[in-house]
């Protein structure tokens, strides 16, 4: 009974560890989703550009760590925003139909994946274990949590804040908001519309890369870890797309839940349980936990 | 018949319609009018199922409908237009209509597992086919498909639109989407026709025609017609019996003339100030 | 009818020209992929229904296919019917209480759908063996098969697609409160659309499963699924012809490249991307080859 109790404390841990990670890639889906309502898959193509930065600037040309951070985060923004400005922008002229730029999406995914396959191989790579810490505390009992752990929660409630704190307080960030409700209107209300959008992406890219970092140092690097996205984007369906307390909370939710399947299940039905709470969710309430429902006028 | 009963429609708090009790008799035509979000073409979205109401019933020729599903209601033979034209733009307009008439049902007869004997519908077997028929092209599609498009075709002469018969039903000015979304819901053979403003966006000759389809129709058809209208030269033509609503309740309900002088009617239209009567 | 006998002359081509064993397997794969296209075509392409599950329906079908001629000894063509029965099966528990889901959700639900059925072939590991494959399927998709079923299929297609269930379909993928209320019932009509598409990826998994003799759960992921609907597009939505031609464009392009394999993935991404940014409309907009035909091309169909 107190080894269920302890497994039990164990996943919870983990499970919210993992979840802070899908929050901060979830909440890009979702930040952009709540501006052109369509699901960006090649969200998993800018985290694995952040994991690549990250990793060549401190091996190659042997960077510090905050400024190899730093580097990620600007690559993975800026690829988020040339991925817009090239691709998206184009369909979004000219058509409405929102299909077009999801499968556009998942092209610029596959283009990047395979672009770091051709160049630098397929070979799975790790971050070096030295520039970060790697301690793992014992809490209680054969109760233990990492440091990459406590890294990764750490950072993502400093990033998410920083993001609440940019949307509430700044001015773009206000004209962010008003787009997400409206971008029509806002347009119209003399809001640079094409900046915005660039700036949503580049925000995106850089949570992504944040993501692409600790998933890199947590399991390894890849040119297919971008595959992981999928998981926050169902983390960010389950909470409501558009909506960014929602992404949060789907993160949560989807971190624990794979967690506590792995635990006292199987860790091969993580995966099973993922998709199908996924389908769940959307057959209870197609606009998750908080987002926005739309009706027509007949 | 058609009749209404009690009929209350809330969206969240906002009552649409309250308390809304009326009759249609067997071939007549009533005009609905009322100022903007009176609760003029909720009226229709109830009668045709699109909305169920909140509370109240409908009844067609004392047949219990409130329950019935919109596709359900339609082949009863309740057929509508919608105010912001609903056409298959892609398609062209003869398929438009050939797309309703293959929706033709009569009025039929089922035994239900009890033995008793209840009214139902079934398709009508001169225009009706199986899957394996669509599949294979049989003898049985050749036939329906060549009835379904003289049928349609016969359609749009009445409607004038015979000569745009292959053209792309997006295409076709405002005026004649207007009547060709009026062939397409005859295609149906409805018993009542529902017309959500008919001659919204017509310049005044236009309307004339209008004015000679619907009342031609009428006749021809054997309908029942329901139309709302702001053009109250339409109404006063061909409606002899007119409903006036005002915030989701009938304010009035009488001849053309009698309406015109009901200070009621005034008042709302004066309050609004925005429409013409 | 001149366009069933056209495609029965072209069928007679594919089926008995003399080739080289290479040739022969690309005509085969074209075939395969076609009938998938077809089947996602009518979904999403005539009722608007967008899927990003798919594959799942070919992998339901493959793996039915397989263990009835493996386990059981099942001729294999009514194994492969059989195959295309459990896809019809399974989409219609799974369309039941999912095909109330409209626009983007109904395609996100179907990502995951499409997941799940395939976790669940990899982890029911005693009837499927699992994620390492199933090895040993009889060869039996010939080019002679595969070719009469893409044939007889394809003018089932364009036969359904002028009758009434063709209008059905586009009335409710072009309005479906319209078609509601011009007597159609639209949740049916919908369900229609979603059991013609699963029969046909279940046909085209079976085929792919005795064309390979070995199938394998990663064989039928997203990507597969994404591939699918990608090909419809690239088509055309609302063109079968566009979506027979597309398809068979993409295999051809990704069988050419395939001594570069590397680079081959790179290509196709950056083909999804081009495609989607300057020509959205696909190869043939709405229309079908035979309309160009006719009208000259003028006919507008805006």
């Amino acid at each position: 009974m107190s080894f269920t109790f302890s497994t039990f404390v164990q996943q919870i841990i983990n499970g919210l560890s993992l979840g802070s990670v899908y929050a901060l890639i979830a909440v890009g889906y979702s930040l952009v989703y709540s501006i052109l309502l369509f699901s960006n898959f090649a969200h998993g193509g800018f985290l694995v550009v952040g994991g690549y930065a990250c990793y060549y600037l401190l091996t190659q040309w042997g960077y510090s760590v905050p400024f190899s951070m730093l580097g990620a985060l600007l690559a993975s923004g800026l690829t988020a925003v040339v991925t817009e400005r090239l691709a998206y922008k184009p369909i979004r002229e000219r058509t409405p139909i929102t299909l077009y730029l999801l499968i556009a999406s998942m092209g610029v995914n596959i283009i990047i994946e395979n672009l770091f396959v051709v160049t630098v191989g397929g070979r799975i790579r790790a971050l070096p274990r030295s520039t970060f810490p790697t301690g793992v505390f014992n809490l209680w009992e054969g109760i233990t949590i990492s440091s990459s752990d406590v890294l990764s929660l750490v950072t993502a409630v400093i990033f998410l804040s920083l993001l609440q704190l940019f949307l509430s307080r700044t001015r773009w960030g206000l004209a962010i908001r008003a787009a997400a409700c409206d971008i029509k209107t806002a347009g119209l209300m003399g809001v640079n519309v094409t900046f915005l959008i660039s700036l949503v992406f580049f925000v995106a890219g850089v949570l992504a890369a944040v993501g692409g970092v600790f998933l890199s140092v947590r399991y390894s690097l890849y040119p297919q870890l971008g595959n992981i996205t999928t998981k926050a984007f169902v983390a960010a369906v389950i909470g409501g797309l558009g909506s960014l307390p929602g992404a949060v909370a789907g993160s949560l939710i989807l971190g624990l839940a794979e967690m506590l399947t792995a635990g006292f299940i199987s860790s091969q039905m993580r995966d099973l349980v993922v998709y199908s709470l996924l389908v769940i969710m959307l057959l209870i309430s197609p606009a998750g936990f908080f987002g926005k429902k739309i009706s027509e006028k007949i | 018949m058609l009749e209404l009963v009690n009929i209350d429609m809330a969206f969240g708090g906002v009552k649409a319609l309250d308390h809304m009790s009326f009759k249609i008799s067997d071939g007549s035509i009533t005009g609905i009018i009322g100022p903007n979000g009176a609760g003029k073409t909720t009226i229709f979205n109830v009668i045709t199922g699109v909305y169920s109401p909140t509370a109240g019933k409908i009844f067609l020729n004392g047949r219990d409908i409130t329950p019935l599903k919109a596709y359900q209601i339609n082949r009863l033979g309740i057929a509508r237009t919608f105010q912001n034209l609903r056409l298959f733009t892609r398609s062209s307009v003869l398929e438009n209509v050939m797309t309703a008439a293959q929706n033709h049902y009569i009025n039929s007869y089922r035994e239900n597992f009890l033995g008793s004997i209840q009214p139902a519908v079934k398709p009508d077997p001169k225009i009706n086919y199986g899957f394996f028929d669509a599949l294979l092209h049989l003898g049985r599609w050749r036939n329906s498909e060549r009835t379904l498009k003289l049928n349609s075709l016969e359609l749009l002469a009445r409607v004038g639109l015979a000569d745009r018969a292959d053209q792309a039903a997006g295409t076709l000015p405002y005026g004649m989407q207007r009547r060709l979304e009026i062939a397409r819901a005859l295609a149906l053979s409805p018993e009542i026709l529902l017309l959500d403003e008919p001659a919204a966006g017509m310049n005044p000759e236009e309307v004339f025609e209008l004015n000679n389809l619907i009342t031609g129709i009428h006749k021809d058809f054997k309908l029942t017609i329901l139309v709302i209208e702001h053009h109250m030269d339409l109404i006063m033509n061909i409606c002899p019996h007119v409903i006036c609503l005002n915030f989701g309740e009938k304010i009035a309900e009488g001849s053309g003339s009698e309406i015109q002088n009901n200070p009621e009617v005034l008042a709302a239209y004066l309050g609004t100030g925005e429409e013409e009567i | 009818m001149k366009r069933n006998i056209f495609l029965i002359i072209i069928g007679i081509a594919l089926a008995f020209w003399p080739l080289g064993g290479y040739q022969e397997g690309i005509i085969i794969l074209t075939c395969i992929n076609c009938i998938a296209a077809m089947g996602v075509s009518i979904l999403t392409g005539f009722t608007g229904i967008f899927t990003l599950g798919h594959a799942a329906y070919m992998a339901l079908g493959a793996y039915t296919t397989a263990i009835l001629t493996v386990r059981y000894g099942v001729h294999y063509i009514p194994a492969i019917i059989a195959g295309g029965f459990m896809a019809v099966l399974i989409a219609w528990l799974i369309g039941i209480p999912t095909l109330k889901l409209t626009g983007d959700y109904y395609a996100i639900a179907s990502i995951g759908l499409g997941e799940a059925i395939r976790l669940i072939i990899e982890n029911w590991q005693s009837l499927t063996r699992g994620s390492r494959g199933f090895p040993g399927i009889d060869p039996y998709t010939t080019r002679f098969t595969a070719v009469i079923i893409f044939i007889m299929l394809a003018i089932f297609t364009f036969n359904m697609l002028e009758s009434n269930i063709g209008r059905e379909l586009k009335a409710s993928r072009d309005d479906i409160i319209a078609a509601s209320l011009l007597g159609f019932n639209t949740p049916r009509t919908r369900m229609k659309a979603l059991l013609i598409s699963a029969f046909y990826c279940g046909i085209s998994g079976a085929l792919l499963g005795g064309y390979m003799s070995f199938i394998q759960p990663s064989m039928f992921d997203m990507m597969k699924s994404t591939e699918l609907t990608a090909i419809v597009v690239f088509g055309g939505l609302g063109s079968m012809s566009g979506t027979i031609l597309g398809s068979a464009a993409i295999t051809l392009i990704m069988e050419y490249f395939r001594d570069i394999s590397q680079y081959r993935m790179l290509i196709y991404g950056v083909l999804l991307v081009v495609i989607m940014v300057f020509r959205p409309e696909g190869l043939m907009g709405s229309r079908e080859l035979w309309d160009f035909l006719k009208f000259g091309g003028k006919k507008n169909n805006a």
